[in-house]
């Protein structure tokens, strides 16, 4: 169907529209803006209130230049113009971001962090590299900052249903000051030392106070094992980077249940080590090996991967404990003979590298998945050396279950929830249990179902805008730093705690900003205690982020207690019982993120489903219960989604059933006595006759809700969380939290639109994705052979050389006997990317790096799902049959009637291989070629640039880019919200969004695009001009250094370059995996990416097209062990991709 | 067939093409006049809420550029002096003019119309949205203010000097020896290339006959500290 066609069908159906006043309230954001002003000003007394006031947000507007309206002269430019302050904060330059150290709170321990702030404003999340040198930050950190501009944050006190005022609650916290007895307080699971130290206080003043942390997703069955074994509060740490074998069962250990910091297990992966700097070794590779349910990224990596229901995993756990001499009971017997072989090989290679090995259970497994796993552990000696056990202060803390108990018997009467869960959401029981209480306190950043259905809501402080301190993932202390008064008077936890602990009034931050918090006076006590008084040690946590000193310290290793595993057996879930996995999402987490459109948007890394979530069946299940036909087909509606609810049966359909006509058949899933209807789709290497679904989604739908469900919970979410997804909390009880059995499903006849941005089940043919093998491979031969291999695959094989015509005069990368030109060649700087695809996950974190760094628009769902969305990053997923293995490890082949064995496939258990896609930036970039306005050109640095203002969207690019990097704005996306139902298609009547809370989150140094342009990835160009900016001090400083006028100074091409591995783009630093690196290809190999693009794995996208791409791919190493069944077929996915 | 069309109408449609041909060339030649940078920005010079004067406090108490203009060798930006600069010879110097009640406004707390806002300076240079330039990047390379601002230290109400269109900002990239000095004189807005060399024979600089001295200076310069303006789209653009 033409653009235009579908335009017209989107204008006639036009009914409805959704006013958003309340939530969007633009004119009380401005108030806010102009009543700071004046205070902004202020004088500054001491060097304390100096500290804070530079962090006031509303003073540093003052900076910014305000439009004035037309003057008289209206042939002009309506005058503008420039506030400077009236004293100026130190530090502040405007038009130079600031860095400041902090860290972000999580349940898996903090993230220490470097935020960049732009004339006050937190514009984006980089990792503190002086933490941890590999940094990176994962999806959630950088998203976490459009969460502190969501324009439907929470502002106002609210007190059943009704706004009130700040002084009502206040009286009512004063008195509920004076007797804490018989009132509890929910925390997250985040470990913090000034909250324990208050808790402490609260408690020796009030001993009726209670005190808990709960987090719908915090993995029970664990911390309960770990307690019994470790000691009250503990936990263990896992450390990767001793760790040579890995065994996880059904942990994504190293994306969504992370159990230590991650970066020693990608520093082992690295095949020429982390730096490129060695020789390619096979022997330095860890090896890891994964049981579980569905794909998980860490699956993806595995070198060995076993399909088993998560129900599953504790006879499998049991087998390798048997396997390594522990007495257990679990009959073992139960596995299949490829179960047996696969456990009995695992085992033997840990016990071969006891001591260097570990195994990891998924935090959401039961106690006695947890117990045989401490069981296994200290078997192969794995304590103190690739496992820390470590006390941490949540030990003083109950769970959700004590608190319940505690609500019935009558012990507590008030609940003050501070953490980020939502209970009357996420916690079966909670909302019943909350209608005996007197009061029920939510602090939270949005207005949730809990904070709808409490006494008393307090807007809170995102962790951008409050002091605090945390633990990191390794145990160390870190501090989190405010980088701007709360945007809209958001309360921190810590200043609720001290206002309820002394009585005295709560801190507001609109009338006090210029003074000191009570928070920031209790962080620094706490911090006296840890790391000595006085200011040098005070502000150098402040400057680091993090302190050496008052890390958790360490447990001690008890005996694993195996009694749990009595009975701890599950009998394999059949077609006619099914079971149920309920899984953290990776874009809203446990529903947190419910209302941040970045992670919406984002592409889930398994299924590529944008905006939604869905339940996953393999395609076996799918087969036997009668779905398959379906959803292969995808029978389209004939319409654009949430327009007409019209099935069209013969309406054209693209191949994969993507894009606009895209709908899913709709299920009814049955199980303890709940259910819920929710759309399903195929995850390919899932267990067969298993339900996935992630959690967190269906918090509120509206009138435009696709389905017709009710619209009670409108009010819980934003125009962002809004008819997303569909509650599989529902199905959760407290008995089956991760895994229920018994589930039943019914086909309830009918489709809901889904946006999905890619279902390819195979490559497409092209060798885009490489893989290789550690272990010699039929026809490829050894490792070292098939190394040299990774340039030849696919059609680099056989193709002949490419061999230009046209004679370019210019790049020395071109032509060697051309002598450079410096016009076209500039000799100081030339960039280029390498993307390893053996560390890379494709967790999302680039790209939603990405799309803060570079302004990138949210388009909503209805766009993507018409293959619109705007990500610079496209993170492709590829699925690749590996050839069946007979039990002895033999290749399975058939004959194909021809005479000619050909080998069998097993599509069931896929290799997983993502690799990231954006511009290429080709040397001979066939974009260039066709642009009528030369708005896409090359630069002398070797960049493809993009000259914004000049685009006149012909699109003739797009068209002719082999890499489909391109992006074009259908819609003035920036200007005009296109969450709003139908707002694209309204023109210039629709409701704009320029001026709100978002655009202040906008990178001020990148072009924001508007309608009809096209854009794509230009290697964070804003980056280089600043580092090339920068180097060209040079002159002054030699200049000054010699002290000699600068006029007999001679500077050199060298000099003016900036210095080796300096320059660092958004994707590189957002990786925890440290795929990505960038620099300078003329700086040689002292730069890491010169070494990376010298590996022989090293290989470009499409090589024989002549393209010449400046980012090139470096190929997957698999590492199977030849003793495994399947390790034959491991390790050459790619092989006979052409 | 009666003759419906007067004889003299035949040459109407002619006449009609050379009116509307006419009328177009004025439009074009009137929008390439006035429409352009040339003639919108330059002798732009709005009433300020302060009317400082440049060429007092430059030419004749010989204050440096970098006093108030205080970080525009660090950042992309040449800031605008915050109330406090001014106010560090001002709450001693002219205390009681009049002219400087907005300034007292912003930082005397001992004036009775304080309010401790910002002054609200009017605007006069202005890059487009889409335009990043950089002006420490110029500065450090020995680029002057008076290239691109005029005769600021002359100025005792400053206007807008030069079009700074993109054709201005190309004409130096392409020839930057044009505008190229020394950096001690790049704040020196009364720099004279001819006296420079004949000061610093040191240089060994020789002027052709003929030859412009600022062009030998800028040449010079150019060679020794590997000057490279770029003219393609990204140096300005992204």
């Amino acid at each position: 169907m033409s653009d235009r066609k579908m335009n017209k069908a989107e204008e006639t159906g036009t009914k409805v529209w959704r006013s958003l006043g309340q939530l969007e309230d633009t004119p009380q954001f401005r108030e806010y803006l102009e009543r700071e002003f004046p205070e902004g000003s202020a004088q500054i007394e001491t060097e304390e209130d100096r500290e804070v006031t530079r962090r006031s947000f509303m003073k540093l507007m003052g900076a910014s230049t305000a439009l004035a309206g037309f003057g008289l002269a209206s042939c002009r430019r309506p005058e503008s113009l420039i506030v400077p302050f009236a004293e100026a904060p130190e530090w502040v330059i405007p038009g130079k971001p600031l860095y400041y150290a902090s860290s972000m709170p999580s349940a898996k321990g903090a993230a220490s962090l470097v935020v960049t702030t732009h004339e006050g404003r937190p514009t984006k999340i980089e990792p503190n590299r002086l933490f941890s040198k590999q940094g990176g930050t994962g999806t959630f950190a950088q998203a976490s900052v459009l969460n502190m501009y969501d324009p439907a944050r929470s502002r106002d006190f609210v007190k059943a249903g009704k706004t009130v005022t700040r002084g009502e609650f206040e009286e009512f916290a004063k008195e509920l000051s004076a007797d804490l007895n018989k009132t509890a307080f929910v925390f997250g699971e985040d470990n913090s030392a000034t909250r324990d130290r208050l808790v402490g206080e609260i408690a020796a003043k009030h001993s009726g106070s209670k005190f808990y942390k709960y987090e719908a997703l915090a993995g029970e069955g664990q911390k309960l094992a770990n307690e019994k074994v470790f000691g009250k509060g503990s936990a263990v740490i896992a450390d990767y980077s001793k760790a040579e074998r890995i065994l996880s069962l059904d942990a994504d250990f190293l994306e969504m249940d992370q159990q230590g910091p991650v970066s020693g297990f990608y520093n082992n992966r690295a095949v020429e080590g982390p730096q490129y700097d060695q020789k390619p070794d096979k022997n330095r590779i860890n090896r890891l090996y994964i049981a579980e349910g569905i794909f998980s990224l860490t699956g993806g990596m595995a070198d060995h991967r076993l399909r088993i229901a998560p129900s599953q995993i504790v006879r499998i756990a049991a087998a390798v404990a048997v396997e390594l001499g522990v007495s257990t009971q679990v009959p073992a017997g139960a596995l299949g003979e490829f179960e047996q072989k696969w456990v009995k090989e695992c085992a033997a290679d840990l016990k071969a590298h006891a001591g260097h090995s570990v195994v990891v259970a998924g935090s959401r497994h039961s106690e006695a998945v947890q117990q045989l796993v401490i069981a296994i552990n200290q078997k192969l000696g794995s304590y103190g050396k690739t496992l820390k056990p470590v006390v941490t202060n949540s030990g003083a803390y109950g769970k959700l279950t004590d608190l319940l108990a505690d609500i019935d018997s009558g012990a507590v009467e008030n609940v003050i929830l501070v953490g980020p869960a939502n209970p009357v959401y996420d916690a079966a029981g909670f909302a019943a249990a909350a209608k005996k209480l007197k009061n029920l306190v939510h602090l939270g950043e949005r207005l949730d179902a809990t904070a709808n259905a409490a006494s008393w809501h307090v807007p809170a402080a995102h962790y951008l805008e409050s002091w605090g301190d945390s633990y990191a993932a390794d145990g160390r202390y870190t501090v989190v730093q405010p980088m701007i008064l709360p945007l809209y008077g958001g309360v921190s936890e810590l200043d609720l705690l001290v206002a309820l602990l002394t009585g005295s009034k709560l801190f507001n931050s609109i009338t006090e900003g210029a003074k000191l918090s009570p928070a920031y006076k209790e962080v620094r006590k706490t911090f006296e205690g840890i790391g000595g008084a006085g200011d040098a040690a005070w502000t150098k946590l402040l400057r680091d982020g993090f302190s050496d000193k008052g890390a958790y310290a360490a447990a001690q290793v008890g005996a694993a207690d195996l009694s749990s595993v009595v009975g701890a057996a599950v009998a394999a879930p059949t077609v006619e019982a099914l079971e149920i996995s309920f899984l953290a999402d990776p874009s809203v987490l446990d529903g947190r993120y419910i209302n941040n459109a970045w992670l919406q948007e984002a592409p889930d890394p398994l299924t590529k489903i944008t905006w939604d979530n869905c339940a996953m069946i393999s395609p076996q299940t799918a087969k036997d219960l009668g779905l398959y036909e379906k959803l292969v087909q995808l029978e389209p509606k004939g319409k654009l989604y949430g327009m007409v609810d019209v099935s069209k049966p013969n309406a054209p359909v693209g191949p994969d059933g993507e894009g606009r006509d895209r709908a899913q058949p709709v299920i009814k899933v049955v199980v303890n006595g709940a259910e819920l209807e929710i759309p399903v789709m195929v995850a390919f290497g899932q267990a067969d006759n298993l339900i996935s679904i992630a959690l967190g989604y269906g918090q509120g739908y509206d009138e435009h809700n696709e389905l017709g469900l009710s619209t009670e919970g409108a009010a819980n979410v934003s125009q962002v969380g809004v008819n997303t997804g569909f509650n599989a909390y529902l199905l959760r009880t407290a008995e089956t939290p991760y895994i229920a059995t018994g589930a039943k499903i019914e086909d309830l006849d009918k489709r809901y639109s889904t946006a999905v941005t890619q279902e390819h089940h195979s490559m497409y043919g092209r060798a885009i994705a490489r893989e290789i093998s550690t272990n010699d491979v039929e026809h490829k031969g050894s490792f070292e052979k098939q190394l040299e291999g990774v340039k030849k695959q696919g059609v680099d094989s056989h193709a002949p050389p490419n061999i230009s015509l046209y004679k370019q005069k210019g790049s020395s990368t071109w032509h060697d006997k051309y002598q450079a030109d410096e016009h076209l060649f500039d000799k100081r700087q030339q960039w280029a990317m390498t993307i390893d695809l053996n560390s890379c996950t494709g967790c999302n974190a680039c790209l939603v790096a990405c799309q803060a760094e570079n302004n990138i628009p949210v388009v909503g769902k209805t766009q993507v799902a018409i293959g619109r969305a705007m990500h610079w990053i496209r993170m492709d997923r590829y699925f690749a049959a590996v050839q069946k293995t007979d039990i002895n490890g033999q290749l399975i082949t058939e004959d194909d009637g021809h005479g000619h064995q050909v080998p069998v496939y097993d599509e069931s258990n896929p290799e997983m291989i993502p690799q990231p896609v954006a511009c290429q930036q080709c040397e001979s970039a066939p974009c260039e070629t066709v642009c009528p306005v030369n708005a896409t050109v090359h630069s002398e640095d070797g960049l493809n640039t993009m000259a914004y203002n000049r685009c006149i969207g012909t699109r003739y690019c797009a068209n002719n880019c082999p890499y489909k990097a391109r992006r074009f704005n259908f819609f003035d996306y920036n200007k005009r919200n296109p969450l709003v139902h139908k707002n694209l298609y309204k023109g210039p009547l629709g409701e704009k969004q320029v001026g709100e809370a978002p655009h202040l989150q906008r990178n001020p140094n990148v072009s924001v695009r508007m309608r009809g342009v096209m854009e794509k990835c230009t290697y964070c160009v804003q980056r280089l001009q600043e580092a090339k900016i920068k180097a060209k001090s040079v002159l002054k400083n030699k200049s000054v250094a010699a002290g000699v006028p600068s006029a007999e100074v001679s500077v050199s091409d060298a000099e003016m370059r900036p210095p080796v591995n300096s320059v660092r783009v958004a994707c590189q630093d957002a990786c925890e995996a440290g795929a990505i690196t960038f620099g300078n290809i003329q700086n040689g190999d002292k730069e890491t990416v010169v070494r990376a693009r010298d590996s022989k794995r090293n290989y470009a996208l499409l090589n024989y097209i002549g393209t010449m791409p400046r980012t090139t791919y470096l190929a997957r190493v698999k590492n199977p062990n030849a003793k495994m069944p399947d390790a034959k077929a491991i390790g050459k996915a790619t092989i006979s991709m052409h | 067939m009666a003759n419906f069309f007067p004889r003299w109408s035949n040459l109407v449609p002619f006449q009609i093409a050379g009116s509307v041909a006419c009328i177009a060339l004025g439009v074009a030649a009137g929008f390439a006049y006035y429409a352009t940078p040339k003639a919108q920005r330059v002798g732009y010079q709005p009433d300020q809420p302060i009317p400082f004067d440049h060429a007092l406090h430059v030419t004749q108490n010989g204050i440096d550029c970098r006093y108030c203009h205080s970080f525009v060798e660090e950042s992309g930006h040449a800031n605008v002096p915050t109330a406090d600069t001014c106010w560090k010879c001002h709450q001693h110097v002219q205390t009681e003019n009049p002219k400087l009640e907005p300034l007292r406004a912003a930082v005397d707390e001992s004036y009775a119309g304080y309010t401790g806002k910002p002054i609200e300076w009017v605007r006069i240079h202005k890059a487009p949205d889409y335009v990043y330039f950089d002006h420490s990047a110029h500065l450090n390379r020995g680029i002057s203010c008076v290239s691109c601002h005029g005769q600021v230290d002359e100025m005792r109400k400053v206007w807008h000097d030069k079009s700074l269109s993109m054709d201005f900002c190309l004409e130096c990239h392409r020839a930057p020896e044009k505008h190229l000095r020394p950096l001690e004189e790049v704040y020196n807005l009364k720099f004279d290339a001819a006296e420079y060399l004949a000061a610093h024979p040191e240089l060994g600089i020789k002027v052709e006959a003929g030859e412009d001295a600022q062009l030998a200076l800028g040449k010079a310069l150019k060679e020794k500290w590997s000057i490279q303006p770029k003219e393609s789209c990204f140096t300005c653009h992204r």
